[in-house]
């Protein structure tokens, strides 16, 4: 007889504790951040009708979903790799009529068909916000610093905001630096690798020093001013630059225009977030837009962060105290005791052992002793 | 104390033309890096806080991908083998220039552009398959790691690719080289996140390499 395998799927794990709890404070603290700046939770299934979420997919994405035929309509379903289209599709038919600015907050479990080596989770947790109607720069700002206050109330420190231009290659290449579409992609990949010497190569030195104009944010800015002397990103880069203004201090900004990670639909505003404690990304956001019921785009912004490796690197997992009841213990002292902050696991029978089960004190009369 | 920045350096090829370029920028290891009987593999540098890796040239890749080297110089031939989206590869060094080529027995008859399907042994799978690919032939790889040139003599595969510096060695096994797919030199690389994160240390470190490459 063959012996039955209890192994995950690759890419798939359990939350066990401590993490599982960590995780949802974070997610909690998250949320009634957003709630707090007036983002109304909306929560969208799980799968979908493969074509509705393909249709407002861009690039590559619309190829890497899950899909599966739905033996009650006979239909391609798809599990959702991102919530942020969903939120456009509510955003798009059953809010609809309601006025703008929208602004609705999620979070739930996304599944990416594909996962790498640096990153093998296929299953992961996203929280974020959209503001829809506008994608104003102080709308972009306000999206910024939500964010950065999100995080901070979760108690992730270490903030580095990088701001990018999602569709910069694009602007150039209709204008100074002429390109095909074959040729933007080339470009694409080179800068996606910030490869100066594959660039060389396939003879766009044009874009080099966009390369070089990365990093700390006002040296980077000073840089990319340089480079664009017929002011064509002008009015983009003052919007930047009056955005990273309205939140200096409060985290340490990087700038680094070709950035693309993650970027396939934004448009002139995109930014990710940083954190000490997990080499990656947390998050990301932008500007772009929305597709309504009659085809018109309407513009948004918003941001998503995707904060699992944070947490099973041991970010929140705190060792808080458990107090053991005896049995035949007061249940009124249990009561305020919990109703002090304490936690509390109640003996079922004589033979359980305090130790065993993770207590550090133990309820001795009417007080907690340690153990 | 700073935060440790850790510097990944190849072993063999690119070593001996990188540590000058170290050196111009202020960077110095300890004695016991040159010492070759010494089998530590990280060592301290001048610099308090930065310390130097010695490992393979496809480690290097990985390491700092994974961001456990925040910086380190490697070939293109292995950024472009692995196509990490967390490698960014800012500065062409100019250094340990190469090539990647097919090649084949000189006295066999079958030439590329009239098959399908080609067996070939290499340490570069994906970037064979893909080079083929885009030729719309099928590549069987077997996944070698070193003397390649043993391969078709002894009847593994008919097809190497490999590095070629000046060519004797495939002259040596009687082989020739068939196609180029990729000009190699060596390339800084810097992890996504650490040059975000610690741009304040990092881009500075990046520009000095950048002048330096320039002055080549």
């Amino acid at each position: 007889m063959q012996k039955l395998s209890n192994l995950l799927p690759e890419g798939f794990h359990d939350s066990l504790p401590p993490h599982a709890e960590a995780a949802s404070r974070l997610q909690r603290d998250v949320l009634d951040t957003l709630a707090s700046h007036g983002y109304a939770r909306v929560s969208p299934p799980l799968a979908e009708y493969e074509d509705v979420l393909a249709n407002r997919m861009t690039g590559s994405a619309k190829s890497d979903l899950m899909r599966f035929v739905d033996p009650i309509s006979q239909r391609t379903l798809a599990l959702r790799p991102d919530i942020t289209m969903q939120i456009g599709r509510i955003a798009a038919t059953s809010l609809a009529g309601q006025a703008r600015p929208l602004r609705l907050s999620y979070s739930g479990q996304v599944l990416k068909l594909r996962s790498g080596q640096l990153r093998p989770e296929r299953s992961r947790l996203q929280i974020g916000a959209e503001l829809i109607g506008t994608d104003s720069v102080i709308a972009a700002s306000e999206i910024v610093f939500v964010a950065i206050e999100a995080l901070e109330q979760a108690g992730v420190s270490g903030i580095t905001v990088d701001f990018t231009m999602p569709d910069l290659i694009d602007i150039l290449a209709a204008g100074p630096l002429p390109l095909n579409q074959a040729q933007i992609a080339e470009v694409r990949a080179e800068l996606d690798m910030k490869d100066a010497g594959g660039l060389a190569e396939i003879g766009a030195t044009g874009f080099l020093p966009l390369i070089e104009a990365t990093g700390p944010f006002h040296k980077a800015m000073e840089k990319l001013r340089n480079f664009d002397s017929e002011g064509l990103l002008a009015s983009r880069l003052d919007g930047i630059a009056e955005i990273a203004a309205s939140i200096a201090g409060q985290a340490n900004l990087t700038l680094d225009p070709t950035e693309r990670h993650g970027f396939e639909y934004q448009s002139w505003f995109g930014f990710t977030l940083f954190a000490e404690g997990f080499v990656g990304a947390l998050g990301r956001g932008g500007s772009y837009e929305i597709m309504d019921a009659q085809g018109q785009p309407e513009s948004a912004v918003g941001f998503s962060l995707y904060p699992s490796p944070l947490i099973d690197a041991g970010f929140g997992a705190k060792a808080k105290e458990l107090v053991f009841l005896p049995l035949g213990h007061d249940s009124t002292i249990s009561k305020k005791l919990r109703s002090d902050g304490w936690r509390t696991a109640a003996a079922l029978s004589d033979k359980d052992d305090a130790k065993a089960m993770g207590c550090t004190h133990i309820l001795n009369g009417d007080k907690p002793e340690k153990l | 104390m700073a935060e440790p920045l850790i510097f990944a350096i190849p072993k063999g090829r690119i070593l001996d033309d990188a540590l000058p370029l170290l050196q111009q920028v202020g960077i110095v290891p300890e004695d016991g890096f040159f010492d070759k009987s010494n089998r530590s593999l990280k060592f301290a540098t001048n610099q308090d806080h930065v310390w130097i890796i010695r490992v393979r040239a496809f480690d290097v890749a990985t390491f700092v991908a994974h961001g456990a080297a925040q910086i380190g110089i490697v070939g293109s031939d292995v950024i472009e083998e692995f196509d990490y989206s967390e490698l960014y590869a800012p500065v062409d060094l100019g250094i340990g220039r190469c090539r990647l080529s097919v090649a084949q027995p000189k006295d066999d008859a079958e030439r590329i552009g009239n098959i399908s399907h080609i067996r070939v042994a290499t340490k570069y799978p994906n970037l064979t398959s893909r080079h083929f690919e885009s030729q719309g032939i099928q590549a069987e790889c077997v996944k070698l790691n070193g003397a390649m040139e043993l391969a078709p003599s002894l009847g593994l595969s008919r097809h190497i690719v490999d590095l070629v510096e000046s060519g004797n060695t495939l002259k040596a096994n009687d082989l020739v080289e068939t196609d180029r797919i990729l000009d190699i030199s060596g390339r800084l690389v810097v992890n996504r996140a650490a040059y975000k994160m610690r741009s304040a240390e990092l881009t500075p470190m990046v520009q000095k390499f950048r002048e330096l490459a320039e002055r080549i």
